[in-house]
Formats: structure tokens, sequence, C-alpha cells
């Protein structure tokens, strides 16, 4: 072989190794935008957790299709303006073809953004009910509040009997659309609001607005707030004579407290396996694995298992192609819970609860099934 | 229904005496200094934050109070040091003063975010949530703090002012801090006095405030924007002005409920401060 020959040659094997595709090395890279910031920074720290948990999960049992799972976390500190900033970056810089989102005006807001650039989005933690419809690429995997709401109001009016309901709602997108779902399905069934009052996102004090509630005489207190539930639960204890309350997933926060015996909430049904939860209060020094920490850690499975479908079909990963595959494999189960998606509607079915608050544990009441 | 009012009323006197501790001690500073001294609410945070502190690690309450005000004293003297007096040398304009203390605002905002996280958190103390009743009221525990230390504050800066001689300097400064720069008062040392003074009043409402309801990074900006209404309103430089008004927009947030949503009390607190500033100008208690 003369010189020419063997130049070439190594030319070419060193062009065949430099272009083969290195996809055992190539991590599948998708995004979270979550409050890592801000006053709502505590939930994202819940959030992330549970996406971490999964990314270890998936990684330890070798990964999709030979390839490790890396997230992205960007911060959208619990606002829209800057959950767009953020949610351009991972589209144009980290170029994910999924995210994971949190807060309703976040998701409403980026909501436009993942039609225009077919970016998967799942929603696996705000419930405003413009995010059922805001965008085809913009996946809820939980119940929205109206869902939630329509169970315990019709829980309330048959079962606990109150027919004068009082309102106490945080003036946010998913605040109002808790008070407004709750107030439509409770005057359906025959109730009266005798009280609907707003609170600011991080209020501190709460007592004029739960004077004048008490001085309204309801049966029970709706609830909607989604922080700042220890100084109000504190001040509902100091006023003599407060009614019960009730609420959504949001109220979960008041369980534990002394006051809140008694009280009613909706919740997302799940059934977490316990090998998984004592795995996860182990590694991450937490009590449980909250809410948040398993509905995360779900999506995260989600959009797992529509990737190795996609990669086996030998599809390119977009959001496109994650979004037709999640719509064809319709029924996704894992060890905290079972979700159900169809075309007709963004939003996955879900089984919803009602539990009470006792001293010692959170008692299921009642449980409407996901179909 | 007299209960609901008398309740409503003294919840009110309660927080207005709290947010009436931040008016005055910005009251005294910006009077005397001239200085939109906004960072005031990040020393307000940062008492409120020394004092939780401080009682996470088993201080009792009142010591851990008394501390957090030493701290923001010097806090409160450093930002005075290295940013309006350099600002000051340099000639430097009332908003180029106003954007730099907006910049100390966020850090120290921030700085407690991220030493103490971002989280809604409640004073550790026990007795805290235990509750009094006087007649058809209920208070807690935690509200007779505030009271009571507002109107100690409240009577013990009065009577600084009124009564002694760094008092009747510091209304020279303020009055002419021209003549006062002439007649070797020395306007920078009191503008240090001011300082002092006033960080460490609003530490202990900071801490007050937030010992009764809870500690957040992000809401002293609020407060102060009431408190500095109640300034206004009550005439700048006139301390007791800047307490009354803050007690009176409390009691009157409070009692409009009675008619209108809660998320009114704020645009009515506004639309009263317009008020004010159309009908009397100079404040209801100002000094010609």
């Amino acid at each position: 072989m003369n010189r020419f020959h063997a130049a070439a040659t190594a030319a070419l094997a060193i062009f065949s190794i430099a272009v083969m595709p290195a996809h055992a090395d190539e991590k599948l890279v998708f995004g979270a935008l979550l409050p890592l910031t801000g006053p709502a920074a505590p939930i994202g720290a819940e959030q992330q957790r549970g996406v971490d948990y999964a990314v270890r999960k998936i990684n330890e049992s070798g990964g999709i299709d030979g390839r490790k799972v890396e997230f992205r976390y960007e911060d959208s500190q619990g606002k829209p303006d800057t959950g767009v900033l953020s949610f351009n970056k991972l589209i144009d810089y980290d170029h994910v073809p999924a995210v994971i989102s949190a807060f309703s005006s976040v998701g409403i807001a980026i909501g436009p953004i993942a039609t225009r650039r077919e970016t998967l989005v799942l929603n696996p933690g705000a419930q405003s009910d413009q995010l059922g419809d805001i965008s085809p690429f913009l996946l809820n995997t939980i119940p929205l509040v109206h869902d939630e709401t329509k169970v315990l109001a019709r829980y309330i009016y048959d079962k606990v009997g109150a027919r004068n309901v009082a309102v106490i709602y945080e003036n946010a997108a998913a605040g109002t659309d808790g008070r407004n779902d709750f107030v439509e399905a409770f005057k359906k069934l025959g109730g009266t609001i005798v009280a609907d009052e707003a609170i600011e996102f991080g209020q501190t004090n709460y007592r004029p607005t739960l004077l004048k509630v008490r001085a309204a005489k309801p049966d029970l207190v709706y609830l909607v707030v989604l922080q700042g539930y220890e100084p109000l639960i504190e001040q509902i204890g100091q006023i003599p004579g407060f009614p019960v309350c009730a609420g959504t997933t949001f109220l979960r926060l008041a369980w534990g407290h002394l006051e809140a015996v008694g009280w009613y909430q909706s919740a997302v049904h799940s059934e977490i396996d316990p090998k998984i939860e004592e795995e996860f209060k182990t590694i991450y020094k937490q009590p449980d694995m909250s809410f948040f920490g398993r509905e995360y850690y779900t999506a995260a499975n989600i959009i797992f298992e529509a990737t190795a479908h996609v990669l086996k079909d030998g599809k390119d990963l977009t959001g496109r192609n994650l979004l037709d595959k999640i719509n064809e494999i319709q029924d996704f189960e894992n060890s905290v819970a079972k979700l159900h998606f169809d075309k007709s509607t963004n939003t996955a079915k879900r089984g919803i609860e009602v539990l009470k608050y006792t001293k010692t544990e959170r008692e299921v009441v009642a449980v409407e099934s996901a179909k | 229904m007299a209960g609901f009012l008398l309740q409503l009323l003294a919840d009110g006197l309660v927080t207005g005496i709290g947010i009436g501790l931040v008016a005055i001690s910005f009251t005294l500073y910006y009077a005397t200094t001239g200085t939109f001294h906004v960072a005031h609410a990040g020393l307000y945070t940062l008492g409120a934050y020394m004092a939780w502190w401080l009682t996470t690690m088993s201080v009792p309450f009142a010591l851990a109070c008394i501390a957090a005000a030493a701290i923001c004293l010097l806090a409160g003297l450093l930002v005075q040091v290295l940013v309006y007096d350099r600002l000051d040398r340099t000639d430097a304009s009332p908003l180029a003063k106003l954007i730099a203390s907006l910049g100390v605002l966020y850090v120290l905002q921030n700085l407690v975010a991220i030493l103490f996280s971002p989280d809604l958190l409640q004073f550790p103390t026990a007795w805290r949530g235990g509750v009094i009743q006087l007649g058809e009221v209920y208070l807690s525990y935690a509200q007779l703090v505030v009271a009571g230390s507002g109107l100690v504050i409240f009577a013990a800066l009065m009577a600084f002012t009124r009564l002694t001689m760094a008092g009747t300097r510091i209304r020279a400064v303020a009055s002419n801090p021209f003549l006062a720069e002439i007649t070797q008062l020395r306007p920078h040392r009191v503008y240090l006095m001011v300082m002092a003074i006033a960080s460490a009043i609003v530490a202990v409402a900071g801490a007050a405030i937030g010992f009764d309801q809870a500690i957040q990074p992000y809401t002293g900006i609020l407060v102060l924007l009431v408190a500095t209404i109640a300034v206004i309103a009550g005439g700048i430089g006139s301390i007791t002005g800047a307490f009354v008004i803050s007690i009176f927009l409390s009691v009157l947030q409070n009692a409009t409920l009675v008619v209108l949503p809660g998320r009114w009390s704020i645009a009515l607190t506004f639309a009263l401060f317009i008020a004010f500033i159309v009908i009397r100008p100079r404040g209801l208690f100002a000094h010609r």
C-alpha cells in the first residue's frame, strides 16, 4: 500500500469513528421548570426531589436504551415572566424535547410557546382550569381544580350536610379557579355562599378576613390557599368558634395541626409502594415522599416510558413524537400512581379521594374512580 | 356584631402600632437626612430573621430582640457609611441614592432568603399563640408584645427627641442642614445617630410583627409602603403624626372589611393617601 492509500485509509477510519453515533455516551436530556427560589421555593425543592429520584432510579437500571438520563433544572421563581425566559433557554440552549413544569401562571404563560416550538410539557403540580386547553402539547398528570372541587362540593353537601359555606381563596391563578369552581359546583347542588374573601399570596395577617368570615356564620369554610398555612391555621385557632374547614390538595399542609382536626380535604388518589417511599425517605432525609415528590416522580417516569418507545420505534426524540406516543400508550402505571390519557382531553384521568383529618391520620372517607 | 367590630378595632390597633414603629423610625431618618431609605425594609426583614434565628437557638425572645436591634444598628451604620455618605461626597442625586437604597434592600432580602430559605417561618416560642380575653376581645400574647413594645418605643423616642440634647441636635439638623453644617452641629454625625436609632427600632418592629404572624424575606417592602403613607400623611418629621396615622390606617383597613372585600383594603389606603395629599399636602401634624 503506498503512502497515499495508507493516509487515506487512516483518515477514513478516523472520520468513521468521529461520525459514528456515540449514543452509548450521549445522555438523554430533559428539562424541569420549577420554582427553585422565591416564596414557592420549598415546593420547588419537593418537586425537584421527585424528579431527581426518578432519574436516579432509571439510571441505576441502565438508563433508556443504554443511555443515561439527565434533567436540566431551570428556575421559574413561580413567576410567568421568569418562567418564559427559563423555558426558552431549555428549548434553545439545552434542546430538550420535554419539560416538566410547575405553577399555574407559569404553565399558562409557556403553553403557547410549547405549541409553537412543539415541546412536550407535563404538568404534575398545577391545577388551574386554564391548563386544560392552553396547549395541545401541555398535558396535565393530575386532575384540575374543577375535577377536585366537584367531588369535594358534593361530599360537603351530601355527607357533611353543609348548606352555607364561606370561601377564603388566594388571589392567584389556582386560587381564583379553585374559588370559582367550588362556588359554581356548590350553588348547583343548592348550597349558599355566605362569605367570599380573597387573600394575597404571601400574606401573613389573616385575622380581619377570618373575623369577617366567622361573622357570616357559615356551616363550613372552604379554603384555597397555596402558601402561608402556618400563620393561617394559628390565627384560626385564636378565633373562638371558627367553623370546620375544607379544601383541595392544596390544604394538605394543614394536616398535623391540632386546629385542623375534623377538617376535610380532597386529593388525587395514589397508592405509593412502601419500599419506594422508604428508600426516598432515606436518600433525601425527608419524613415522606410528599404529594409533589410523588407526582413529579410519576411525571418523569411517563417521559421515560414514552422516550423508550419512541427510540424503539427508531423515531427522533421530539416533543411531537413524545406527545403522540403518550396518546398512543394511554395507560401509565408505576409504583406511585395509575393514569389514563386520552386524546379527548389534555388531563389524565385519576381517582379523587376525600380525606378527613384526625389527630393521627388522614382518613379516606370517600373515593371517586378515574373513569 | 358589636363583638366583631370591637375585635376588628383591637386587631387594627395592634397592627397599626407595629406599622407605627416602622413609620416613626423611617420618618426620623428621612426628615433628618432627606434620603428615601428604602433599605429600611431590608433592615426590618434582617431584624426579624436575626431574632428568629436566635430564638431557634433557645435565646429568650426579649434578648433575641435586643440582639437583633444591635445587629441591625450596626448594619444600618454600615449602609450609612459605605453607601449614603459616599454618595453624598460625590454630590449624588436623590434618585441615585434611592436606587442604591433599593440595591441594598434586594441584597438584604435575598441574603436572608439564601441563609434561612424563602419559606414562611414562625418563631418557635411555645407561649406565642396563647390567647387572653379582654371582654369581648381576644388578643394573642404575641399581639400584646407588638402593642407593648410599640407603645414603649414610641414614648421613648418622643422623650429622646424632646428632652435630650441629642434629640435637639437631630431636630436642628432636620430643620436646616446647611445652617447645622456651618454652626458646627456636624450633620453627618447626626445622620449616623439617626440611622443607628432608626435601624434598631425597625429591627424590633420586624421581630415583633414576625413573632405575631410569620416572617418571609419579601414582605418588608409592603409594610414600609403603608408606613411611608403614614409618614407623608402624618407630616414628614412628625413622629406623633406617623404613629397616629399608622394606627388610623390599620383600624380603617380593618373596619372597611365590614362593607368591602378584603382585597380592596390596600386600594383604600392609597385612596386616602391621595386625598391627604390633595387636601393637606403638608400632612396632618406637620409643623411650620
